[in-house]
């Protein structure tokens, strides 16, 4: 049974994220020939559903429970579930307010930064969600080993997209924070992201470490999945902040 | 000494200083490193500021549990404090009641700072001329009163919702006790953060902290975003809380529709301080960031726009003033019921009017940018979405008078103060619609009549019904009721007053009174006005006095009540006070309407065993 269950587990990760590679492709591309906004934003609405449906589980918030005691360990896990949800939508406030005030202060300009860069920057991220739901799927059907190695693999991954933003994309890029509006779209957008990343890779490290001492099971691994389900919310994010920055629109010197 | 030394408070105000002076050293020194003058006090401060805060929630314990859970150990569900008997309340409990009271007692504290920096201001104006304040100092108090009042009323909603909605739902706590006392330390350090910006150069802004005035203001504009953007955590992170407990640990049999109403409000100002206050908070960042970095967000020499930060902190600031007077609206329609005898009237339309205030209120925020050079087309949409606000309140208004309407009416000093917010509130609000109307607010904008409006709404919305809560809870709190003679005195001496106040306001203001200014012409003739004003101010401070008197006497040496004092068929009430730590002995199930006065022979709850 938890055999059938790896391996349909495996599957589908991997199907979603064939269908995330491809569509981040036609986005590239579609950036390049046409850049039409509007096509842009939709297909990033679509990534983002792909996601929250298949890799942060949105629909378990609308499960009913399986156990109606206030103190049982079932029902709290679901009442975290909806903190950490009601806790996400309330940062998504935050990085919404950040694509508002780029449009409004940019409009159909982008800052002057090398598409290619950017999207290598973002298949690291995208990879790196791959296997953060390896992890979390892996711990659910009690493969530890294999959660091992797809944590490491994030987090490797997630230090070097903090790397590749800040040691490669903040040094290559020709203007500072304080030169003109790009500047402060630029390095506010992706510095708040970062943070984020940063927070991700610690709290994968936490879950790592206290995963090897054999702290969590295939019944209860709460951590776990809020680790994966935080890892993939700030892939979300970054799935509206890579056309913002990179795509949409034409850049003016 | 060594005791003393053991309070989870002293210990974080300890690190709160140590922790600062690591962050200007560390600053200091990365210049030093990178070869820049040593000392620039901007960065060093704010940095200073920031680790100050995190600190001080290191040495309170608030994140003890929290790390202990990162290593793997095994933390305790809930520890039983109640050895600590009154220490309890220094440091970081879990109790969701502990907590209530901490924020109560905060609320409180604020409010009278707040409140005096207005009575030192209000002297000044007493007279036209500079009597005994410079200008940045005026400015400076002014702009904190603003905050501080703000601030002290989303400790006060949070102290009002953390005591009652697990009582209210019968939960033995809230859904994240940790959080809950995260989300309560975190106001204490940075409000001193907020205040320090008295102390370092104040600010003159106003407690807007619009750029390009912002740009420029000295350092204690600084601390003066920090301060109020780390206070949004409080509220955000209670609004997880509150959402969470509600959602998920109402008691058995209870329906929506059968909450107490107030959960309503609970759930309706959630709501908006969950996702608005995010905005506010990176508003002020960006502010921040052009300070410190040269960002360019509201530079129009670098691209930026100024109205943009309009809009960031509007979209909050608007919908707060419904995070500041839905909790209140709630307890007037919580308690109006128990005073009247008789069920609320229209209990469904009352919780709806609740949320489609919360989410009209998302819609409005342009109202206050008429004159600001927003675009034209703007203007319209957000006078029409303004005017809407008044339909759900007016929904609260009708059911109001009707529940009043022939009941069995009695005067204790929490009913007092209920009828008193209802025509506070009613004054607020009908002087509101002036200021949404284009054509009426481009003369509005700026005066003495704004300041009357939006004190008539929180002194409505929010003020009296704090202090009936107070007055009504109190018992619960701590099994002795407070004082009524002293109560009735602290009504007399503050609502009458504030009419006063309020109404001389805005007719100065309709006058041409402009706000925020320290001075006026003498020829304008408003002298004998602000003279009655500031006498006016100074006996609301002596009611507020009255007020923590009557707390600090009744707290020790009270009448003893320990039953149900006011006849409620609320939960909380069914049990004797004060609560023990996990409220509810015996679990109950809800088999009736909530507010069903009056009916013969109807129950709202059934407790186990009965």
């Amino acid at each position: 049974m938890a055999d059938i269950n790896k391996k349909s587990n495996l599957r589908l990760g991997l199907i979603i994220f064939g269908l995330l590679t491809i569509l981040t492709l036609v986005e590239f591309g579609l950036a390049i020939y046409l850049n039409i906004w509007g096509l842009l934003a939709l297909l990033a609405i679509i990534k983002a559903g792909l996601v929250m449906y298949y890799y942060m589980h949105i629909y378990r918030l609308f499960e009913p429970d399986k156990e109606t005691i206030h103190h049982s360990y079932a029902y709290k896990i679901v009442t975290n579930r909806l903190g950490l949800w009601l806790f996400m939508l309330s940062d998504a406030f935050i990085f919404g307010g950040l694509l508002i005030s780029r449009f409004n202060l940019m409009g159909f300009t982008r800052p002057e930064l090398s598409q290619p860069l950017g999207l290598v920057v973002t298949s690291v991220l995208l990879v790196s969600s791959f296997f953060a739901n390896r992890a979390e799927t892996s711990m659910a059907t009690g493969d530890r080993k294999q959660f091992v190695i797809s944590t490491v693999v994030t987090m490797v991954l997630g230090i070097l997209f903090i790397l590749g933003v800040l040691g490669v994309e903040w040094q290559l890029a020709p203007f500072k924070a304080a030169d003109g509006v790009q500047g402060a779209v630029f390095y506010s957008m992706t510095g708040f992201h970062v943070f984020h990343v940063l927070t991700g890779v610690i709290f994968l490290g936490i879950v790592l470490r206290n995963g090897i001492r054999g702290l969590y099971s295939e019944e209860k691994h709460w951590a776990v999945e809020a680790a994966a389900v935080y890892w993939h919310f700030v892939d979300v994010v970054w799935i509206f902040f890579y056309p913002a920055l990179y795509l949409i629109g034409i850049v003016i010197k | 000494m060594k005791k003393f030394f053991s309070l989870g408070l002293i210990r974080g105000l300890i690190w709160q200083v140590i922790g600062t002076g690591i962050g200007v050293g560390f600053v200091t020194l990365l210049r030093v490193l990178m070869g820049l003058p040593a000392w620039k006090a901007e960065p060093a401060t704010v940095f200073g500021a920031l680790l100050g805060v995190l600190f001080f929630l290191i040495g309170v314990g608030a994140i003890t549990d929290w790390y202990k859970m990162a290593k793997g150990e095994e933390v305790e569900e809930m520890t039983d404090e109640s050895h600590l008997g009154k220490m309890r309340y220094f440091g970081a409990s879990l109790d969701h009641k502990v907590i209530g009271i901490q924020y109560m007692v905060l609320s409180i504290i604020l409010m009278s700072v707040g409140g005096m920096f207005a009575l030192i201001f209000r002297t000044e104006l007493a007279e036209t001329g500079m009597q005994f304040l410079t200008l940045i100092e005026y400015n400076t108090l002014m702009s904190l009163h603003g905050i501080v009042m703000i601030v002290s009323i989303l400790v006060g909603i949070a102290a009002i919702m953390n005591y009652t909605v697990p009582l209210l739902l019968g939960a033995s706590d809230m859904a994240f006790p940790r959080l809950n006392a995260f989300s309560f330390w975190i106001a204490v350090p940075s409000g001193l953060v907020l205040l320090s910006s008295l102390f370092l150069g104040g600010f003159d802004t106003g407690w807007t902290g619009y750029p390009p005035l912002s740009v420029r203001a000295p350092l204690g504009m600084q601390m003066f975003f920090l301060g109020v953007a780390l206070v949004g955590f409080t509220s955000i992170l209670g609004s997880i809380n509150i959402i969470a407990t509600i959602i998920r640990l109402r008691s058995k049999g209870m329906t929506p529709f059968r909450m107490p109403i107030f959960i309503w409000a609970a759930i309706a100002t959630s709501i908006i301080s969950l996702t608005a206050t995010q905005l506010i908070g990176l508003s002020f960042e960006m502010v921040m960031f052009q300070r410190l970095f040269g960002m360019g967000f509201f530079d129009p020499i670098k691209g930026g726009n100024p109205i943009l930060f309009q809009h960031l902190f509007w979209f909050y600031s608007h919908p707060a003033v419904y995070v500041f007077v839905l909790p209140g609206l709630g307890i007037i329609s919580e308690l109006l019921p128990v005073f009247a005898r008789k069920p609320l009237f229209g209990y469904k339309w009352v919780a709806m009017s609740s949320l489609g205030i919360a989410l009209v209120g998302f819609l409005v925020w342009g109202h206050h940018m008429f004159t600001s050079g927003m675009a034209e087309y703007l203007r319209v949409p957000f006078m029409y979405s303004t005017l809407l606000v008044a339909i759900p309140t007016g929904v609260k208004f009708f059911s109001w008078v009707a529940t009043l309407w022939r009941g069995k009416i009695t005067f204790p000093v929490p009913m007092l103060f209920i009828l008193a917010s209802i025509v506070v509130f009613l004054l607020g609000g009908l002087t509101g619609p002036p200021n949404a109307t284009i054509s009426t607010d481009l003369h509005l904008q700026d005066t003495y009549y704004i300041v009357g409006h939006f004190h008539d709404t929180l002194f409505g919305g929010f003020m009296f019904p704090f202090f009936a809560a107070v007055y009504y809870w109190f018992p619960k709190m701590t099994g002795r009721r407070l004082n009524e003679k002293l109560g009735k005195i602290h009504f007399w001496l503050v609502t009458p007053s504030f009419f006063v106040l309020s109404l001389w306001m805005m007719r100065i203001g309709l006058l041409g009174m402009r706000r925020r200014i320290a001075d006026y012409d003498p020829a304008l003739q408003f002298q004998t006005y602000h003279q009655v004003m500031t006498y006016t101010g100074y006996f609301i401070a002596m009611g507020v006095l009255v007020f923590i008197i009557n707390l600090i006497w009744s707290a020790k040496k009270g009448e003893i009540a320990t039953g149900n004092i006011w006849n409620s068929r609320s939960p909380e009430w069914q049990v004797p006070s004060p609560m023990p730590m996990h409220n509810y002995d015996k679990q109950f199930e809800v088999v009736g309407e909530p507010y069903d006065y009056g009916i013969p022979g109807s129950n709202y709850v059934k407790f186990d065993g009965e």
